[in-house]
């Protein structure tokens, strides 16, 4: 029984050692410093490890590459020993508190590193990642890890300095829970949307050509997909079924989509008269309006294309979040009473223990 | 005006580095107090010129080379006045303003201009983020010349360095002010890139290093603990660690690509 006791203690102070901690610091650090490179030196591998979480990129490249990826679970495994001998330290002092409080500000950061480290395993097993989503005013993107919820772009306004040089971008988004609003925010550089481990970010923005502006015999007007343009003379409508920016005939004459990029852009249009359709066909601008068309007396003249701002979001889910940030106040406060704690000692003339 | 006042900074510091080299050899109390204030001469003029740009640019600037190595400069400055000013290190200036001036020196020849601020730096996270991590970098550099100089004092010994027990106990309190500092830092950071691009921790190598640097110093708080690592031991580890801290600063920013370019 009393060998029993005795190889608890010396279990028990093996975990809390400080050689333990130095030896577990060590091998993490050496691990990752050479992984470090490997990673840098093999993008192929690693590239996309921001683009995911640590469990799907593991699984996704890590396991397939294990010549490359195996120090990483070695690291990881280590840096898990070492906050578990922190663990063990910080609960070994907490039995010790009424005669060693003054080392509170160390502890504090001890109590910090496990809550991080437990915070960041939680987000790279328990979270996801939605990189660089584009999103056009109006729409909606469901989140799929999260049944129910969706994104929508209620507005996005891009923030251009004189110079030309893109300054912020703003987008005024909601977060949906069916139709329930749960949250509305303007997302811009350093103000993210967050709702619970849900974090939206502003990547960048582009535009996008939705439509053209033409020059009729009643004035300018923008034809856009929908738009309808009633021919007032001869009661004539001239409905927009689609746009798109790049088109092109087939060998069978049929128009296919091409892309999004403005280059060869197409209208496909509705004719009509008192709801009567009498003429359904592709105008591709390029090639001058329809017979059609110009036979019923339309006049179209296209003058410039018409563009719609698209914000690029990245959406990500950290479950461990909030752990990570308690974790950090813990080190920060631990860091100040450590410090006024440190200067107090040497006030004292106190020399640190030798172990 | 810029580079008058760097030049009149880096010719301070040049001076006084000449008043420590003669003192080496002519044991002058006079010269000590002379090159001191020259160091203060220099950091005022620093001091000065980091403010005006500071203004100037609405931001602090440090976003490119020059203005790294002009902070870096400054926070070392600013830590050798706080040792010598508190515990009178004297001779001990003599390496570390020599580091100081190549560090500065090696600005010299690079624009001072202000660069226009990337948007996702308008931040005080990013503000509060280069401080902390400076002035850790800094002692840490400090730390580097405190072990360089004990290891000197062990081996060859020199009258006008202090005490074997005096420079362990300044190079421990180097190495925890540094981590305390780069602690805030780490932290600092970690808020800002979780508002900025949603995750508080990257898979770049900058990140990957600098968390290193904290692990490795974390490790060195606990090692001064470890009778086998005490002396020469952490005078050894205050030199590894600082070359940790070099190839985090300057060899991922020249040498490698990542999201904290040097240019």
């Amino acid at each position: 029984m009393a060998t029993d006791k005795t190889f608890a203690q010396s279990l028990w102070s093996w975990c809390c050692s400080l050689k333990l901690t130095i030896v577990l610091a060590s091998l993490a650090t050496l691990l990752t410093m050479g992984g470090s490179l490997v990673m840098h030196f093999n993008p192929r591998v690693f590239s996309g490890m921001d683009m995911q979480v640590l469990n799907d990129w593991w699984q996704l490249r890590g396991a397939d590459n294990l010549r490359l990826s195996w120090w990483l679970p070695a690291a990881g495994i280590s840096s898990v020993l070492l906050a578990l001998n922190t663990l063990c330290c910080l609960i070994d002092w907490l039995g010790k508190v009424k005669t060693r409080w003054r080392k509170s500000g160390e502890y504090c950061i001890h109590c910090g590193f496990i809550l991080i480290v437990t915070a960041f395993c939680w987000g790279g097993f328990g979270g996801w990642r939605l990189p660089e989503q584009v999103l056009q005013v109006g729409q909606t993107l469901p989140l799929p890890e999260l049944p129910g919820h969706y994104l929508r772009l209620d507005h996005f306004q891009p923030v251009i300095g004189d110079s030309g040089r893109p300054l912020d971008m703003l987008s005024d988004l909601s977060l949906l829970r069916g139709d329930l609003v749960l949250k509305q925010e303007q997302v811009k550089t350093n103000t993210p949307l967050i709702y619970g481990g849900l974090v939206v970010v502003p990547v960048s923005f582009g535009q996008r050509a939705d439509g053209f502006r033409f020059a009729t015999a009643n004035g300018i007007i923008d034809l856009r997909q929908g738009a309808q343009l009633a021919l007032a003379d001869n009661g004539l409508d001239l409905q927009v079924l689609n746009f798109w920016p790049d088109a092109a005939r087939s060998g069978a004459g049929q128009v296919v989509y091409r892309g999004d990029q403005l280059n060869n852009p197409a209208f496909e249009f509705v004719l009509s008269r008192a709801g009567q359709p009498l003429w359904r066909g592709w105008y591709l601008l390029r090639e001058g309006l329809p017979q059609e068309l110009r036979r019923h007396g339309v006049i179209l003249r296209p003058t410039d294309p018409l563009g719609r701002y698209y914000s690029v979001l990245t959406a990500n889910y950290d479950p461990g979040a909030y752990l990570a940030l308690v974790g950090s106040v813990f080190i920060g406060v631990g860091v100040w009473l450590a410090l006024f704690s440190f200067y107090y000692k040497r006030a004292r003339g106190d020399r640190p223990d030798v172990a | 005006m810029t580079k008058i006042m760097l030049y009149s900074a880096f010719a301070a510091y040049a001076a006084s580095v000449l008043c420590y080299l003669l003192n080496v050899g002519l044991k002058r109390r006079s010269l000590q107090t002379v090159a001191l204030l020259l160091v203060l001469i220099g950091f005022v003029i620093q001091t000065t010129q980091l403010g005006l740009r500071w203004n100037a640019a609405g931001f602090l600037p440090v976003t490119n080379l020059f203005a790294t190595q002009f902070f870096f400069s400054w926070a070392l400055a600013a830590t050798y006045l706080y040792f010598e000013l508190r515990y009178r290190i004297h001779a001990s200036g003599l390496f570390v303003m020599f580091m100081n001036l190549l560090l500065l020196g090696s600005a010299l020849p690079r624009d001072p201009q202000l660069p226009p601020l990337i948007p996702s730096l308008d931040t005080p996270l990013f503000t509060l983020h280069i401080i902390f991590s400076f002035v850790g970098y800094a002692l840490f550099a400090m730390a580097f010349s405190l072990g360089v100089l004990y290891l000197f004092q062990r081996h060859i010994g020199a009258h006008q360095l202090p005490e074997l027990s005096q420079l362990r106990k300044l190079n421990e309190e180097a190495i925890f002010l540094g981590f305390a500092l780069f602690t805030l830092c780490m932290i600092a950071g970690s808020l800002w890139a979780y508002i900025a691009w949603g995750t508080y921790f990257s898979w770049n190598i900058k990140s990957v290093w600098s968390t290193l640097v904290w692990i490795f110093y974390a490790g060195m708080c606990h090692a001064k603990f470890i009778r086998r690592w005490q002396g020469s031991g952490y005078a050894w580890l205050s030199i590894a660690g600082f070359g940790v801290v070099l190839f985090t600063y300057l060899g991922i920013g020249l040498l490698l690509e990542s999201n904290h370019p040097l240019e």
